[in-house]
């Protein structure tokens, strides 16, 4: 048997032993705590777990295998691109981390649309959140498993269904069996595996090319626009800047909350910020050069997305690669149970129970592996379509949803006076906006920005000027999220 | 009924201020590196942008990062109750 695969076949062996083991866990909990333990693992991750979960979140196939991908294709002009994602664990938790940690306590919450409810206390706006959430983040995580299948097929000879089948079941087991402990812990796993793979894959071309000095003669000699930061004018420095704007509105995603949600203490934020930092440092650095090199090594790939996998199966020994191989799917499974978590909590938790807020505690538990089920099942029989246009879903629901949630979420949590239908307002314009920037609007009207600036900022502005135009928040609501003490409390 | 701010409020608009203005710096750090610094000579190897501005730049604010979360982020608790009893203790 390939050792590629035996190696594979191990990882995910550990995976499954620790589903079982957090589903123990989980079970023991008092059901009236089951919710908090499975959504936000009672709320008491520490800054390793918290830096690995919102790091590994957002780290999605993006990362693994087109990063590299488009080193591969563009030279180092792009390593400058995917180094402006290093500080995303920052930007993600800094902002939103210390209020969110103080009212997800007093108000009991432990799901990105909590934070919603409790402050616009709408019905409506639950409804239309847990809606996009589902209808945007359910493709997104059939492309990873469609990216995972992709890669795995290709190390290891299996068929695109067996691969589909080895890199997702395997999430389905300890998400479902053990919500966000099963997760925490298999994440713990995961990032090490992906940073022992980035690391391994980097040392192993920067050897194979003979070193940085020599992968630069041979860049130089097939063309020298790889060695140039712009690509000789493809990408100027305006474009990177762009980019950057982009990555500082990160705070609007649901996964980008879970961190926040889940934190156990300031010390836990802490770490979370700067270990995440460095590991999505290493991550993405690594991999992104090793992308360029290997253009040095095999110039003529067809497919400039293959280069990762291809690197780990011709630059070093059999069993090596396979733990690369396992890097590269852990770094996407971690990205799917983070999603997985956000979709089951809005409509299970959430949306439901806008509908029928009196149902039991066992019941609760019951429709969240249900809800969580038909998540895996509708997302991997998405991925089972391999449909093309995989990378306009993935670009258009992340873009569209940071456009609707950021005005609401990071507004809402520093302005007493937003309210709920500023709130409203400004999904729905987020959301037609968006669309309508990235069909049928002239590209003047843009002023030449990227189409999800434009929206994020105009959105921004109706929050605004509808809040303003209607009555603020009930005075519950501004004790609850900025008060001296709670109004439940005393 | 009237309001009084939660003094924790105030930290955290401290830490927004100070995350933002850290990102901001490292972008323009990377991106002046990047742009600006040229290909030769080569520094280990590697042309002398990338290997200023997309080595030593990232690594560096990496290095920073952990002195700057470890400052700005105060040991605060985040429930009301020890904040009460911490009142009471004074």
């Amino acid at each position: 048997m390939n050792p590629a695969i035996i190696s594979f076949l191990f990882y995910t062996a550990v995976l499954i032993a620790i589903g079982i083991w957090s589903y123990r866990i989980v079970e023991k909990v008092p059901i009236a705590k089951y919710e908090d333990e499975f959504y936000a693992a009672g709320r008491g991750l520490g800054g390793i777990v918290v830096a690995l979960i919102l790091a590994g979140g957002m780290a999605s196939a993006g990362t693994f295998i087109a990063g590299p991908g488009m080193t591969y294709e563009h030279g180092y002009s792009w390593v400058i691109i995917n180094n402006l994602q290093i500080f995303m664990n920052l930007m993600a938790l800094a902002p939103v981390a210390i209020i969110i940690g103080i009212v997800a306590r007093r108000v009991n919450a432990v799901s990105y649309l909590d934070i919603f409810k409790a402050r616009y206390q709408s019905k409506s706006i639950i409804v239309m959140l847990a809606i996009l959430v589902a209808v945007f983040l359910l493709p997104y995580m059939g492309a990873q498993f469609v990216g995972a299948a992709r890669v795995i097929s290709q190390m290891t000879g299996l068929g695109f269904l067996t691969s589909l089948a080895l890199g997702s079941l395997v999430v389905l087991v300890y998400c479902i069996l053990g919500g966000m402990r099963g997760t925490s812990i298999a994440t713990l796993l995961q990032g090490f595996v992906i940073s022992v793979g980035c690391i391994i894959l980097f040392i192993g071309t920067v050897n194979y090319v003979g070193g940085f000095a020599n992968s630069t003669r041979i860049l130089a000699r097939l063309n020298f626009d790889f060695l140039s930061p712009t690509k000789n004018g493809m990408f100027p420095a305006a474009f990177a800047a762009s980019i950057a704007c982009m990555d500082a509105f990160i705070i609007g995603m649901p996964h980008a909350l879970l961190g926040a949600l889940t934190y156990k203490n300031t010390r836990a934020l802490k770490r979370g910020i700067w270990m995440g930092g460095i590991l999505v440092l290493i991550w993405t650095l690594l991999l992104c050069v090793a992308g360029v090199l290997g253009r040095a090594i095999k110039p003529d790939l067809a497919i400039s997305d293959e280069i990762s996998p291809w690197l780990a199966m011709n630059v070093m020994p059999k069993a090596l690669g396979g733990i690369v191989l396992a890097g590269i799917v852990a770094g996407i499974q971690t990205t799917v149970a983070a999603m997985a978590i956000v979709i089951t909590s809005s409509i299970a938790r959430n949306m439901v129970r806008e509908f029928k807020p009196d149902l039991s505690g066992e019941t609760m538990k019951v429709l969240t592996r249900l809800t969580m089920s038909a998540c895996f099942i509708i997302a991997i029989s998405f991925a089972l379509f391999n449909p093309p246009l995989i990378q306009w879903i993935i670009f258009f629901s992340i873009g569209g949803l940071e456009a609707a949630t950021f005005g609401p979420i990071f507004l809402g949590l520093y302005w007493k006076r937003g309210t709920k239908w500023g709130a409203i307002a400004s999904i729905c314009w987020g959301m037609i906006i968006y669309s309508l920037a990235n069909t049928f609007m002239p590209k003047s009207v843009l002023l030449g920005t990227h189409p999800f600036f434009f929206s994020v900022l105009s959105s921004m502005l109706v929050y605004v000027l509808v809040s303003l135009l209607t009555t603020g928040p009930s005075l519950d609501v501004v004790q609850a999220f900025w008060g001296k003490k709670t109004v439940a409390g005393k | 009924m009237d309001f009084k701010e939660d003094p924790r409020i105030k930290t955290a608009r401290k830490i927004l201020f100070i995350a933002s203005s850290f990102f901001a710096l490292y972008i323009i750090a990377l991106l002046l590196c990047s742009y600006l610094l040229g290909h030769e000579p080569l520094l280990f190897g590697l042309p002398l942008w990338l290997a200023v501005g997309n080595l030593i730049v990232p690594v560096v604010f990496v290095v920073l990062l952990i002195l700057v979360a470890e400052k700005m982020i105060p040991d605060i608790s985040l429930t009301d109750d020890d904040e009460e009893e911490k009142e009471k203790n004074k």
